[in-house]
């Protein structure tokens, strides 16, 4: 039984308090350690301090991470890495893929059994769809389990779009009314509701590779490949015009000539692609930009994947202005972009699938709560 | 005289009925390529493209193959038919190919290898039954459909 975390009752139960001391306690033991330096050994720079600084109001990212207790849950915190808490506290689910409704308001993540490793490419059809308020009250169980798979939300928040071998569903949240399906013309994973609503973004077969990001026409279901080959993690800008994604650009010598996944970004219609940042022995994926357009918090990690099925990899989190950023040594990356910047980057702590919202709804969380780290 | 010629003759016509002259009908017979899908062919594989099949443990994927039908044991394809069929983590055994995004497949075959005779069972449109990263060495070169191997067994 999916344990109901609904805590806007303002009387709850006093064994319901009890039960939940436990956990809480090691959550806050959590939160002491999450609040240490990701990387202990690197001294910010004067830049990151800058960067750190520009970003810390600018509303609360929530991450997927594992817990001392070993499952994954939610987590959140400021831009700049500082007032993280637990979000979620179930240890015997993992919970991961979270996403703030565009106002910010709301949160749909999905929620697998503690026993079910959690698949890079899977993730978005794994386990239940659940529904809370951005703070993680209020949570529902949306549908059963495997259902309404790769979920997006609308602009509005009022409906979800979903990616099935049955094609692209538009859903009413409240109801669960079918709206609209059309044919899903490739598409595969990762599907992400544009900001103005008239487009989606995924990855998709129907290019001639088999990892393309394709954006899909929300109205007639007409394609077209933003970037072809070996690319995953799409998602908007604000401006619905331009998409970031990861890449692995062909012809690399690094990582056995299987080489590294970078972060890219394009105008959706496939012109202008580009590298935003990238590091030899990093895989960087999962990009998400900032509500503004101006920032993007991305996941690295040396393994792929983003490595769900260990412990994820610190985050990092740059300027959209500042890009092409090329990360420690990377030889051959620099050799290819001999202009690239190489910071500032704010390293975040360990996760997976970072989501950004500048709302301050989830600052009103009745969750577990630290003060900011210095 | 002639008439044991004559009953020899029928004999032979008799434990033959239902074999084709390549000797393939019975050929990788087994009750799941037999139910399966919607069609049922033995075809030979005409070609193994470079990179159609490689290993990379995190990426699923599915393969698509060109094959010539050789006989027809379910469906309307008939012989010298070319299809396309997808093959999912054709790096994998087919007995160890199912797994929780893909479960309904399998079969005997152990290796793909050019020129060699595999008993399939199909499904099509292959968009119907898989959603995944494809390899399509044959991409744009065909226009018609591309089918989904539910079980396949080598057919020597």
């Amino acid at each position: 039984m999916i344990p109901d975390r609904t805590t806007n009752d303002p009387n709850p139960p006093t064994r319901v308090v009890r039960t939940r001391r436990g956990p809480r306690l090691l959550a806050l033991a959590w939160v002491a350690f999450a609040s240490l330096p990701a990387r202990a050994a690197e001294t910010p720079t004067p830049e990151t301090l800058q960067l750190a600084a520009e970003v810390r109001t600018l509303g609360w990212i929530t991450w997927a991470a594992r817990s001392p207790r070993g499952d994954w849950d939610l987590f959140q915190m400021r831009p700049d890495g500082s007032q993280r808490r637990a979000l979620t506290q179930t240890p015997e689910w993992n919970e991961a893929a979270p996403q703030f409704s565009r106002d910010g308001r709301q949160l749909l993540y999905r929620r697998l059994r503690r026993s079910e490793v959690i698949s890079g490419n899977r993730y978005g059809e794994q386990g239940t769809l659940i529904l809370a308020r951005s703070d993680g009250t209020g949570e529902r169980q949306l549908a059963a389990e495997g259902e309404l798979p790769w979920a997006s939300w609308s602009p509005d928040g009022r409906e979800i779009a979903s990616l099935s071998l049955k094609g692209v569903a538009f859903v009413e949240v409240d109801t669960g009314r079918v709206r609209q399906v059309f044919p899903r013309r490739g598409f595969f994973q990762q599907l992400t509701w544009s900001p103005d609503g008239r487009w989606l973004c995924g990855v998709a077969n129907s290019f001639g590779t088999g990892w393309s990001v394709a954006r899909l026409n929300a109205v007639t279901g007409e394609a077209n490949a933003v970037s072809k080959v070996d690319c995953c993690t799409p998602d908007w800008f604000p401006d619905s015009q331009h998409v970031i994604f990861s890449n692995r650009p062909p012809g690399q010598k690094a990582n056995g000539g299987q080489g590294w996944t970078q972060l890219w970004m394009a105008e959706a219609d496939g012109t202008q692609r580009r590298l935003v940042y990238g590091e030899d022995g990093r895989h960087v994926y999962g990009g998400h930009v900032s509500p503004d357009g101006r920032y993007v918090i991305f996941t690295g990690n040396p393994a792929e994947d983003g490595d769900p099925e260990h412990a994820g990899a610190p985050m990092g989190l740059m300027r959209i202005a500042d890009a092409p950023l090329v990360g420690g040594e990377s030889t051959e990356l620099r050799t290819l972009h001999p202009t690239a910047r190489s910071g500032p980057v704010l390293t975040l702590p360990h996760g997976w699938e970072p989501c950004w919202t500048f709302s301050d709804s989830p600052g009103t969380s009745h969750g577990v709560a630290t003060p900011t780290p210095p | 005289m002639l008439r044991p010629t004559i009953l020899l003759l029928l004999a032979s016509l008799v434990v033959s009925c239902g074999k084709a002259p390549d000797g393939t009908q019975d050929a990788g017979a087994d009750p799941q390529v037999q139910s399966l899908g919607q069609v049922e062919v033995t075809a030979r594989l005409v070609e193994l493209p470079e990179g159609a099949i490689f290993q990379r443990e995190l990426y699923d994927y599915a393969t698509i193959l060109k094959y010539e039908v050789v006989t027809s044991h379910r469906g309307a394809l008939p012989k010298g038919t070319i299809l396309y069929v997808g093959h999912y983590n054709p790096w994998k055994p087919r007995p160890e190919a199912a797994d929780a995004r893909v479960k309904e497949i399998g079969g005997t075959l152990r290796r793909f290898r050019a020129g060699d005779l595999h008993r399939m069972a199909l499904e099509s449109p292959m968009d119907d039954h898989f959603m995944g990263g494809i390899v399509n060495k044959y991409f744009d070169q065909h226009t018609g459909p591309t089918y989904w191997a539910r079980w396949t067994n080598p057919a020597h």
